[in-house]
């Protein structure tokens, strides 16, 4: 059994995928909240308490955003209060924090998708789609790294030449500016050194393979089966129009039939799917060390 | 493996995509979704767009050391975003699109949007920030005559370019705030989004007058040495 993140990074990818589509196609004020309050979940049981200065940016945002609607956009009918001769409607405001809502859930989500979603995954992916950029892509990652540690040895050798000094502030740019030169010049001459020894060892010539490979296995299979059935029920409850709710002129809700109740319960479903994956890995982790 | 290895397949991409799929998604979109859901839509071309560009790309038979150099500017690209305020990426791109052509100067655009995405945080915006720099650099190959006699005009370009990025990422901003374009939150979103736009302007302005004759120099220089 693994967690979540182990599991192959296509399916991983398409869960992401369906869970922020779904809420920023959507906007069901219910479907919102679920979104909202999963990405938090969900984020705070990977990371535990720590982050905080991520929550507090996110939920400054989340107020910016919320207050931003009703100040632009006075469309609704109820007016609240008028502020500058502009009326200030419930609809807007609701319309806002229903946008904010939706936003910050997106990017909560978000924030774990980039926790989870090494560059090595994204590489295997983007290898799938085009061999010759995800290449690319790693080449450069590697690079970044090496140009680091390449221009502390310039930076030593031109010190030790006595031609840096960063005692003002002039000769300081100048030295800095000089490394950064030589940097350059040294990385692209290295960069066609790297190609020919690259193509002397006959690259191009067989398939391109990558440094991990990520099997496919039954759980794989299983997982992503069960939530493409999950989308699929969330998709059609959206489509349809069993989901709508109507923000102008005035907020018309109309309960969700059998369809949209059961769209909402299969998105619920599909948000818990990893954590309830993380919790029993967390309870199996505890329960077998305890026993050894 | 799934998409561009098989030959007949890319083909099929290269033709298909701008002649059929994004005019039918365009068009389908304007009727079926009623004025809303453009963000659907403007994601599904911006994708799309990105694709048509690895279907050309993995096509050519590109030489591997020009590879390693659109590598190696990424690179730079991506260690530039970390400096506070002040963004070469653009600049670079530009840089790039100029002395290497227009598929370099696209590629390392949109690479570097990707790469540093892994730090900043990747997103739906990722796709739209590939398209915008990359296009940046594509454009900067096309006007590569003109900007590169007279260095007025290439700053000139670097300013509009940062213009640009700022005001195309904010129709973003807004499809995903509101569903539906609104002239009025565009606004308000541009106001809000003066100061990037001017650091946006400035920075390329700045890093196209220090870096663009060295760099144009190395770059012609490895050009000539090595044929690239």
């Amino acid at each position: 059994m693994r967690s979540f993140s182990e599991y192959n990074p296509i399916v991983i990818a398409v869960w992401f995928l369906s869970v922020t589509g779904i809420a920023m196609f959507c906007n069901y004020p219910l479907l919102m909240v679920i979104s909202l309050v999963g990405a938090v979940a969900f984020f705070v049981m990977r990371n535990g308490l720590s982050h905080g200065k991520t929550h507090i940016f996110f939920w400054v945002l989340f107020l910016i955003l919320a207050l931003a609607n009703p100040l632009v956009s006075h469309n609704g009918k109820t007016v609240l209060f008028v502020m500058n001769h502009n009326p200030v409607t419930l609809e807007a405001t609701l319309y806002g924090l229903n946008s904010a809502a939706m936003i910050i859930g997106v990017l909560y989500w978000l924030r774990s998708f980039t926790q989870i979603m090494t560059s090595e995954k994204l590489l295997y992916i983007t290898g799938a789609l085009s061999p010759k950029l995800s290449l690319v892509l790693s080449m450069a990652l590697r690079f970044v790294p090496l140009f680091g540690r390449q221009s502390a040895k310039i930076n030593a050798a031109q010190t030790a030449m006595g031609l840096y000094r960063d005692d003002n502030i002039i000769d300081d740019i100048k030295g800095k500016s000089r490394v950064f030169s030589v940097m350059v010049t040294w990385a692209l001459e290295n960069g066609i050194i790297t190609a020919d020894s690259m193509e002397a060892r006959g690259f191009g010539t067989g398939r391109r393979t990558q440094m991990r490979r990520f099997r496919f296995a039954a759980a794989d299979i299983a997982f992503l089966l069960t939530e493409l059935g999950l989308l699929g029920i969330t998709c059609a409850a959206v489509g349809t129009k069993s989901l709508s709710f109507v923000f102008y002129p005035s907020i018309t809700a109309k309960a969700p039939d059998m369809l949209g109740v059961l769209g909402l319960i299969s998105y619920g479903l599909m948000i818990l799917m990893p954590m309830i994956l993380e919790l029993v890995v967390n309870l199996k982790w505890k329960y077998l060390r305890s026993a050894v | 493996m799934l998409l561009i290895r098989n030959e007949k397949l890319r083909n099929a991409v290269r033709i298909a995509v701008p002649f059929f799929i994004i005019p039918t998604i365009s068009i389908l979109g304007a009727l079926v979704f009623d004025g809303k859901r453009h963000i659907l839509i403007a994601l599904a071309v911006a994708v799309l767009s990105l694709v048509l560009f690895a279907a050309g790309f993995e096509k050519k038979s590109t030489g591997t050391r020009r590879m390693v150099i659109v590598a190696v500017m990424t690179a730079l690209c991506f260690a530039g975003r970390f400096i506070p305020f002040l963004k070469p990426v653009a600049a670079l791109t530009i840089i790039t699109g100029l002395y290497l052509g227009g598929e370099a100067g696209f590629l390392v655009g949109s690479l570097s949007a990707v790469l540093s995405n892994f730090y900043f945080g990747q997103g739906p915006w990722t796709a739209f920030q590939m398209l915008a720099w990359g296009l940046i650099g594509l454009f900067a190959c096309m006007l590569s005559k003109q900007l590169l006699g007279s260095r007025i005009l290439l700053l000139l370009y670097g300013a509009l370019a940062g213009l640009g990025y700022s005001f195309f990422m904010d129709i973003w901003t807004v499809l995903w705030y509101n569903e539906e374009f609104s002239i009025k939150l565009y606004a308000a979103a541009l106001v809000s989004a003066i100061p990037y736009t001017v650091s946006y302007a400035v920075s390329n302005v700045l890093f196209l007058y220090l870096l663009a004759p060295p760099f144009g120099e190395k770059l012609r220089r490895i050009k000539v040495k090595y044929g690239v």
